[in-house]
């Protein structure tokens, strides 16, 4: 018997469907019909050839010929475009800050390339991982050739609000976390608005600034 | 067929916007009832004759004496064959390009041909593995096993031979590998036992390998399912991002799959006998909105395309940050296990770099993981490279002089775990 999950599969597992494994409830009273799904090749059809060489809206990676699935990101074609990227995040290295702190044992570097981060999740958190434990890395992860000792493992976290924004909470980290040139750290229980241009300071040099693209 | 269970320990419960699952399952093979010993076994013991092997005199001895042990664990129907490896690969017994089936009589004429066994010559030990692919070819539909004992390096091919020979061997048999003194390089080794399935250790002493030999056999002989695939299926647009075996040993399959379809892909686990592992998954899937609940992946034990066991992963969205905060211990305890095996293989690593520094701050993590997790088994390897000042802090000193045998042993064992303790 073939079911039909909340988003409209067709699944031969009652439980769980099929294709994008979602719950499906248990059916009251008689089961509905099975809903039949588009045949790849008529989604094809549909499509200009011009179309299948379209950029995969996820990683911009080429579409070869007329493949479902981005052979970069493993994209799925045919699901619907992901919501554009709207706020972006930025990490640099800042000597102000650096001198102001005057952390003990640790040099500025010498050279440290900018690191563009799209802000696209609900929760992104920032931090530095460890080799090795890329099961638990941040979204925003400043480990690199040049690192900041002074961030922690899982530092802070940018959630997202309604209007699509992002506010700021730090996830109880070592040094604590900033915001622009008020030395009051932001709190661990609230998070702390941010508006286009915000700086977040973590770390010994480390300074992140949020932009409305 | 053998009897599989498959249990899965997770925190189903993720964030809102989560989107990573992690669960560890546990597989046991032979649950409820002793597995049908079938005699359709076939086992090929294969001895490095480079002549290495004559220094010091008692190697070769010790290895004519444990092939005798092992000789003496090959059940009566069992296929075997005998393969002395120099610079080539040389069929001993029964000779003439098929197996001998193990009866009182073939066993003796095996034994007489080994206690013949002489070394002189290189070592390449693709040619080695090639012949018993053959071998074992000739006979087909049992479960093929090997033991590969080696003395030194493989002189006499290139790393690329080997990977040939090993890319063509995967899947065909499985091998367990032993070195005996300390002239052989542990990652040789360790390439051949990972590509095959098998067990890599340290023989420090020629006069330890017989016991090693039979404990050996004893678990090949034991086996009784082969080409057990672990079968995994996750949902549109979900990517598998771990697929670790994580006890008894490490050992890392996330690159070893073969695609099934789209959404299933299938990872080789070898040949079972009444045992039990435990992997680590890791899925990453679409967040959904709280409340939703949607099946990660399914995990299921595959022979011959016959689904011996099911386990399923579930991610489920909350907004109760108790819920979703907490990470399962089974999960924690085997990515500490995992950090451990790493840290040891870094450590020694800087060591052997002479960064002092770094091999130090390695080790003595290792030892703090080791420690907190109860390995002992590796906390007394370690003990054999640092002095430990205090485990709990994991403060350590480098000891100045380590044989090579400690270090080679510490090398080759620091993938073995331990399975996670009681609930406190």
């Amino acid at each position: 018997m073939t079911v039909v999950c909340p988003e409209g599969h067709a699944s031969a597992d009652p439980e769980y469907c099929d294709q994008c494994g979602l719950r499906i409830p248990a059916a009251a009273g008689p089961p509905q019909p099975t809903q039949v799904l588009p045949a790849l090749e008529d989604a094809d059809t549909d499509a200009s050839p011009a179309a299948w060489r379209q950029p995969c809206p996820v990683c911009q990676a080429g579409r070869s010929g007329e493949d479902r699935y981005c052979e970069a990101c493993g994209h799925d074609f045919l699901a619907p475009p992901p919501v554009a990227c709207a706020w972006e995040a930025v990490a640099g290295a800042d000597r102000a800050q650096f001198i102001r702190r005057a952390p003990d044992g640790i040099t500025f570097p010498a050279a440290f390339a900018e690191k563009r981060f799209p802000l696209d999740g609900t929760r992104v958190r920032i931090g530095r991982s460890r080799a090795g434990q890329d099961d638990q890395r941040p979204e925003i992860d400043l480990a690199g050739a040049v690192e900041d000792p002074g961030i922690s493992r899982l530092h802070a976290i940018l959630e997202r609000r309604e209007d699509g924004s992002y506010a700021l909470r730090d996830l109880g980290s070592t040094n604590g976390t900033t915001v622009n040139d008020d030395p009051a750290p932001v709190s661990a229980e609230t998070a702390t608005p941010l508006a286009d241009g915000d700086r977040i300071r973590i770390g010994a040099w480390t300074t992140i600034t949020v932009r409305r693209l | 067929m053998s009897s599989f269970t498959a249990e899965v320990y997770q925190n189903e419960y993720l964030p809102a916007g989560g989107s990573e699952v992690n669960a560890i399952v546990t597989v046991t093979s032979g649950a409820g009832g002793e597995p049908a010993k079938r005699p359709d076994a076939a086992e090929i013991l294969i001895v490095d004759t480079s002549g290495s092997m004559e220094v010091p005199r008692g190697k070769i001895k010790a290895a004519r004496e444990a092939i005798a042990v092992a000789i003496d664990c090959v059940r009566d129907g069992v296929a075997f064959g005998l393969i002395a490896g120099t610079d080539k690969a040389r069929e001993v017994y029964p000779s003439g390009g098929a197996m001998a089936i193990a009866d009182d009589h073939t066993r003796q004429e095996a034994k007489r041909v080994a206690e013949k066994l002489r070394a002189q010559g290189g070592t390449a030990m693709g040619s080695w593995l090639t012949l018993a692919g053959a071998l074992f070819d000739t006979a087909p539909g049992r479960v093929c096993h090997a033991i590969l004992l080696t003395d030194g390096e493989n002189l006499h091919e290139t790393p690329e031979q080997l990977d040939a020979v090993l890319a063509a061997c995967e899947g065909r048999f499985q091998c367990d590998c032993r070195g005996v003194g300390a002239d052989w390089q542990v990652s040789e080794l360790k390439r051949i036992a990972s590509a095959l399935l098998g067990t890599v250790d340290i023989i420090p002493d020629p006069t330890g390998m017989a016991a090693d030999f039979r404990s050996m056999m004893e678990t090949a002989m034991g086996k009784a399912t082969q080409n057990v695939s672990l079968r995994v299926w996750t949902p549109q647009d979900a990517r598998t991002g771990l697929v670790r075996q994580v006890a008894p040993t490490i050992e890392d399959l996330t690159d070893r799959g073969t695609q099934v379809d789209e959404r299933v892909t299938d990872y080789p686990t070898g040949t079972w006998g009444r045992e039990s592992r435990d992997y680590h998954l890791c899925v990453h899937v679409p967040a959904r909105s709280v409340g939703e609940e949607m099946l990660a992946a399914r995990v299921s034990l595959v022979e011959n395309n016959e689904v011996l066991s099911r386990g399923l992963i579930r991610a489920i969205w909350t907004d109760d940050e108790q819920l979703s905060t907490h990470i399962s211990r089974e999960v924690a305890h085997y990515t500490g296990q995992a950090e451990l095996a790493q840290c040891i293989q870094e450590g020694l690593w800087a060591r052997k770099a002479g960064d002092q520094a770094t091999a130090t701050f390695k080790l003595g993590r290792a030892v703090r993981l080791a420690s907190e997790s109860g390995n002992d088994g590796t906390l007394r390897l370690l003990q054999t490279v640092v002095d430990i000042d205090d485990p709990e802090t994991g403060t350590v000193r480098l000891r100045r002089e380590v044989a090579d045998v400690d270090e080679m042993a510490l090398d080759s064992r620091s993938t073995k775990t331990v399975r996670v303790g009681p609930a406190p």
